[in-house]
C-alpha cells in the first residue's frame, strides 16, 4: 500500500508538472483522418436526342448521320441596299418683290434627283419598310403653305403629297418644321419623266403665302427649302438591272469538339455530300467555290478537291412572278469517285475556311433592265451529307482544358487525397484511356492516369433485354496527396481521353459501326481522404 | 466586478477573529468509452491515429458521455463578524468572500455519431446511422461572491454575481444518415437546434451553500456530513445566435448538364434549404451548471487509523450522470493522511480515486484525483487552506 501510494503521488506530481508545462506551450493542432464517398454524376450519354432533328437516322440497326444544313440564304435586302439618301429643293428670288398679296403662289418647281446605287440601275421598287424625314424652312414674315409632291412615289396609286402651313419666320431665324412619315408599302418609280431612265426621283415644291396673312415683301436673300431624308429603306420588290458586282467572301467557322482532338486518327466509311444552289432572283447568276479547306488541331490543313471546286458555275434566272416564282437550281455532288471528301473529313479539321464568289448578271445587262426580285426571292446554298456512323479510331485523343480555381488551407480541415471512381456501361464500340494533367502557368505539374481502360462494347456481350452489345467497366483515377499539396498553385486541369475502336481479337483498330440505341451510362463517385483539423 | 469585491472587503464592522483562505484548482475530463488519447489530442494537440479511434469505437455503447469540468476559486473567510448582539442568531457569522471561474463542457453522443465524425462516411456504406441523441453543452463563467460563514460549523452561504463568457448548446433530437453502397446517395434526416452565445455578455446570480451537519464535538467518532451546493442560479444572455435544422436531404449524383450549370456555393445553400435551416438572434435565460454534493466528511482528528468516506454528486446538466464514490481514509502520519476508493458516474464509468492531505501547522494541502486507474480521462484537484 505504501509503495502504491508513493507511486500515486509521483504520478500526481508528474501530471501537475505536465499540465503546467503544457499550459505554457503552443500546442500542435489536433487532427485525424476521415474517409468519405460523394456521389457526383449519374448520366446516360446517347444519341437518342438527335434522332428527330434530321441529324441522325436509324437504318438497318445502324445509325447514319443525315446532315442537312443551309449554309447560305440571301434575300433582296442582302442583294440591293439603298443607302440613306437626302434630296433637297430650295427657292431664292433673284430680286425683291414688294406687295406680295395673301394667297399668292410664288413657287411651283419640279426637280429630278439621282440616286447613287453604283452599277445597279433600278426602275421600280417597293418599300417593305423605311421612312422619310421631311424638313421645311420659312424665312418670310408671313405664314407659307408648303406643298411637297414626289410624283414617282405612290401608295395605292396615290402620289405622295405633303402639305404644311409654316408660321412666319425671319431671315436670321427661319421657321422650321420636321416630320417623319413611314414609307412602308410605297412604290417608287425610278424611270424618270419619260419612263426610260433609272435611279431617278422627282420632287415638286409649291409655295403659297397665307391667304389670311398680310401683304409682304419677298427679298432676294430669303431661302425657302425642303429636305427629304430616305432612311433605312428595305425593299420587297425591285426591277431593273441589278448590276454585276461580284460578292467575294471568305468565311471561317469552327466545328464544335473538333478543336479538342489533339492526336490519333479516324477512318470513316465511304460517304456522299451534295450542295444544292437555288436562285430565286430573276437574273442570271455566277457562283464559284474557290477553295474549301480545313485545319485540324495539329495545324495540318487539307483542301477539298472536286470538279466543282474552282470553276465558275452559272445559274439561269428564276421564272414566274409573285405567286408563280420558280427558282433555278444546281446540284453539286461530292463522293469518293469525284472528290477526296473522305480524306477531307478524316483530317478532323475544326477550322473550316471557305472562299466563294457570287456574281449577278455575269454577262452584263442582258435583260435590258428587267431583272426582278420579289419579297420571297432567295439565293440559297444547302449542304446535304449522309454518312454511316461507323468509324475506325486509333488513339483518337479528345482533350479539353478547364480552369481550376480550388483552394484549401492545409492548416485547416482539408482533402489529403482523392479517388475518382467511374462505373460505366458502354454500348459504343470505343474504348477510352483517361489522363488528367494538372497545370501551373501552362506547365504540367502532375499527370494522373486512370488505372484501367473504359472498355469498348466490342468486348462485351449482347444484353437480351435490349439487344445491345454492352460492356461494364470500372475506372479509378487516384489523385495523390502531392496534387492537393500543390492545389492552391494549380490553375488548370486538362482532361484527355484517347478513343480506339480496337478489335478484341487482334488488338488492332478496326472499322466499327455504332449500334442503333448506343449509349454510355456513367456513374461517377468521388472518394475523399480528409484531414480534419478542428 | 473586482472593485465590488474590494469595496466589500473594507465595509462592515470589524471584529477580530479567526480567518482562513481556501484556494482550489481542479480539472477533470472523462468519458464512458473514448480512450484518453483522443481528448488528450484536443487538449494538448497531436494526431489521433486510427488505432485510438477504432479502440474507442469498439468500447462505445449506443449512448455515451464525454465531459470536461475545470475551474478554480478562492474563498476568504474574513475575521469580520456581523454587527449583531451576541445573543442574536447570526452574531457569530463571519463575512465571507469568494472569486472563481469555471468551465463546463458535456457531450452526450451516440456511437454512430462518433464513427461518422472520426471515421467518415465511407466505412458505413449501406448502414443506417443513428446520430441522435446528440447533446452538447458548454458554459464558461466567472463569479464574485459575498456571504456568511459559521466558524464553528464551517457552514457558509454565498451569493455570487456571475458573468458568462461563453455558452453553447446544441441538440439533435432526430438524425439519421444513410448512404447507399451502390449509388453513394446520401440521405440525411435532421431535427436539431443550437444556441451560440456571444462572449462576455451573459450575467446572472448564483448561490453557493456549504451546510455541515451531524457534527457532535463531544464525540470524536461522530460522523459529519456535508451538503455542498454550488452555482445554483441562472444567467441572462441578451443576444445569441440560434440555429435550427428540421428537414431531410438527398445528395445524389446528377447529370453532367446539371454540374455544368451549377456553382458549388449554390449547392451548399440548396442543402441548407433542404434541411430547413433557420438562423435568428434571440435572448434567453440559462441555468448555471449547479453542483449538489452530499458527502460524509473525513474526521481529520480520528481515533481510528482507517475510516470510510463516501458521497454523491450531481450536476444540473443532462450530459452529466450522478457521480458516486466511496473509499477508505488512512491516517498514515500525523502530517499525512491519504485515501483510496472507487468512483462511478459523472462523465465516465468505474475508476479508482485517491487523495492525500498534508498538514503543516495551520496550513493544509490536498491533492486528489478521481481518475487514478481504470480510466478514460484525467483528474486533478489541488486545494490549499490556510487558517490564521
Amino acid at each position: 500500500m505504501q509503495l502504491s501510494l508513493k507511486m500515486y503521488h509521483m504520478r500526481l506530481l508528474k501530471l501537475f508538472i505536465i499540465v503546467l508545462l503544457l499550459a505554457s506551450c503552443k500546442k500542435e493542432g489536433t487532427q485525424w483522418q476521415t474517409q468519405w464517398l460523394l456521389p457526383l454524376v449519374n448520366d446516360t450519354l446517347s444519341l437518342a436526342n438527335y434522332y428527330n432533328d434530321s441529324t441522325l437516322i436509324q437504318n438497318a440497326g445502324q445509325i447514319e448521320v443525315n446532315l442537312t444544313r443551309q449554309v447560305l440564304d440571301l434575300g433582296l435586302a442582302d442583294l440591293i441596299k439603298i443607302p440613306d439618301t437626302t434630296i433637297s429643293q430650295s427657292f431664292q428670288s433673284n430680286f425683291t418683290v414688294n406687295n406680295v398679296t395673301p394667297g399668292f403662289e410664288f413657287v411651283n418647281a419640279t426637280k429630278t434627283h439621282n440616286l447613287d446605287l453604283s452599277d445597279i440601275q433600278l426602275k421600280k421598287v417597293r418599300i417593305q419598310n423605311g421612312q422619310i424625314l421631311l424638313k421645311i424652312k420659312n424665312p418670310l414674315n408671313t405664314a407659307v403653305l408648303f406643298k411637297i409632291e414626289l410624283p414617282g412615289v405612290s401608295l395605292n396609286n396615290q402620289p405622295f403629297v405633303y402639305t404644311y402651313t409654316l408660321a412666319p419666320g425671319t431671315i436670321q431665324q427661319p421657321t422650321i418644321n420636321t416630320e417623319t412619315i413611314s414609307l412602308a408599302g410605297y412604290e417608287i418609280d425610278l424611270s424618270g419623266a419619260q419612263s426610260l431612265e433609272y435611279n431617278k426621283l422627282q420632287s415638286k415644291l409649291t409655295l403659297q403665302t397665307d391667304p389670311n396673312g398680310p401683304t409682304v415683301s419677298l427679298f432676294n436673300n430669303q431661302i425657302f427649302e425642303f429636305e427629304a431624308l430616305f432612311k433605312e429603306i428595305h425593299l420587297d420588290y425591285a426591277k431593273g438591272y441589278f448590276g454585276s458586282q461580284a460578292m467575294i467572301a471568305n468565311k471561317q467557322f469552327t466545328l464544335p469538339f473538333m478543336d479538342k482532338i489533339v492526336g490519333g486518327s479516324l477512318a470513316l466509311p465511304p460517304m456522299q455530300m451534295s450542295i444544292e444552289i437555288s436562285n430565286g432572283f430573276k437574273m442570271a447568276l455566277r457562283a464559284q467555290i474557290e477553295q474549301l479547306t480545313n485545319t485540324n488541331a495539329q495545324g495540318v490543313s487539307y483542301s477539298l478537291s472536286a470538279p466543282s471546286i474552282g470553276p465558275s458555275m452559272y445559274l439561269a434566272p428564276a421564272i414566274g412572278t409573285w405567286n408563280t416564282l420558280q427558282p433555278s437550281t444546281m446540284l453539286l455532288t461530292f463522293d469518293g469517285n469525284n472528290s477526296n471528301l473522305q480524306n477531307y473529313v478524316e483530317n478532323l479539321g475544326a477550322q473550316q475556311d471557305i472562299h466563294y464568289q457570287i456574281q449577278p448578271n455575269p454577262w452584263g445587262n442582258t435583260s435590258a433592265g428587267n431583272d426582278e426580285a420579289f419579297a420571297h426571292s432567295r439565293l440559297k446554298v444547302k449542304v446535304n451529307a449522309q454518312i454511316p456512323l461507323a468509324l475506325n479510331a486509333d488513339g483518337l485523343t479528345l482533350q479539353d482544358t478547364f480552369d481550376l480555381n480550388i483552394t484549401q488551407d492545409l492548416n485547416k480541415s482539408h482533402v489529403n487525397a482523392a479517388k475518382l471512381i467511374i462505373d460505366a456501361t458502354n454500348a459504343f464500340p470505343l474504348a477510352s484511356d483517361l489522363v488528367l494533367y494538372f497545370l501551373k502557368n501552362g506547365q504540367v505539374w502532375h499527370t494522373v492516369i486512370a488505372d484501367a481502360q473504359l472498355a469498348s462494347a466490342a468486348l462485351g456481350q449482347i444484353d437480351p433485354t435490349d439487344g445491345l452489345l454492352k460492356k461494364k467497366s470500372t475506372v479509378q483515377i487516384s489523385l495523390p496527396q502531392s496534387v492537393f499539396i500543390d492545389l492552391n498553385d494549380l490553375d488548370q486541369v486538362v482532361v484527355s481521353a484517347a478513343f480506339s475502336t480496337t478489335d478484341p481479337n487482334s488488338g488492332l483498330a478496326i472499322d466499327q459501326a455504332i449500334q442503333a440505341g448506343a449509349f454510355l451510362a456513367l456513374q461517377m463517385k468521388l472518394q475523399l481522404q480528409t484531414q480534419i483539423k478542428p | 466586478m473586482y472593485r465590488i469585491f474590494f469595496i466589500f472587503l473594507f465595509v462592515g464592522n470589524v471584529l477580530l477573529g479567526q480567518q482562513s483562505i481556501d484556494l482550489q484548482l481542479m480539472g477533470h475530463y472523462n468519458s464512458t468509452g473514448i480512450v484518453r488519447q483522443i481528448p488528450d489530442a484536443f487538449f494538448y494537440g497531436g494526431t489521433i491515429d486510427s488505432a485510438a479511434i477504432d479502440k474507442s469505437y469498439e468500447s462505445l455503447k449506443q449512448r455515451n458521455n464525454f465531459g470536461l469540468l475545470m475551474g478554480g476559486y478562492v474563498i476568504w473567510k474574513s475575521p469580520w463578524k456581523l454587527p449583531l448582539a451576541k445573543d442574536k442568531l447570526l452574531a457569530e457569522y463571519q463575512w465571507t468572500f469568494s472569486i472563481g471561474a469555471q468551465q463546463y463542457t458535456g457531450l452526450h453522443f451516440s456511437k454512430d455519431a462518433f464513427g461518422l465524425l472520426f471515421k467518415g462516411g465511407l466505412p458505413y456504406l449501406g448502414d443506417t446511422l443513428q446520430l441522435n441523441p446528440l447533446l452538447l453543452e458548454s458554459t464558461s463563467f466567472s463569479k464574485v461572491g459575498i456571504g456568511l460563514s459559521n466558524p464553528s460549523t464551517a457552514s457558509s452561504i454565498l451569493l455570487n454575481f456571475v458573468q458568462v463568457q461563453n455558452h453553447f448548446a446544441a441538440r439533435l433530437n432526430q438524425a439519421t444518415w444513410f448512404q447507399d453502397d451502390q449509388t453513394a446517395q446520401i440521405s440525411l434526416d435532421l431535427d436539431g437546434t443550437s444556441n451560440l452565445g456571444s462572449p462576455s455578455l451573459g450575467f446572472g446570480l448564483a448561490l453557493d451553500i456549504d451546510y455541515r451537519f451531524g457534527t457532535d464535538t463531544e464525540e470524536e467518532d461522530e460522523q459529519e456530513f456535508q451538503l455542498l451546493v454550488q452555482n445554483l442560479g441562472a444567467a441572462y444572455i441578451p443576444s445569441h445566435q440560434s440555429y435550427a435544422l428540421n428537414g431531410t436531404m438527398q445528395l445524389s449524383a446528377m447529370p453532367i448538364s446539371w454540374w455544368q450549370n451549377k456553382k458549388l456555393d449554390e449547392l451548399g445553400q440548396q442543402i441548407l434549404d433542404s434541411l430547413g435551416f433557420e438562423k435568428k438572434v434571440q435572448s434567453s435565460w440559462i441555468l448555471m451548471p449547479a453542483s449538489i454534493l452530499l458527502a460524509k466528511r473525513i474526521n481529520e482528528e480520528p481515533i481510528k487509523k482507517i475510516q470510510a468516506y463516501y458521497g454523491a454528486q450531481m450536476l444540473l446538466r443532462q450530459s452529466y450522470t450522478p457521480f458516486v464514490y466511496a473509499g477508505a481514509h488512512i491516517k498514515a502520519k500525523q502530517f499525512w493522511q491519504t485515501g483510496v476508493g472507487l468512483a462511478y458516474g459523472g462523465f465516465g464509468g468505474l475508476r479508482a480515486q485517491a487523495y492525500s492531505i498534508l498538514k503543516f501547522n495551520n496550513k493544509q494541502l490536498i491533492l486528489r484525483s478521481d481518475n487514478i486507474t481504470l480510466h478514460n480521462g484525467a483528474s486533478l484537484l489541488i486545494q490549499f487552506r490556510c487558517e490564521f
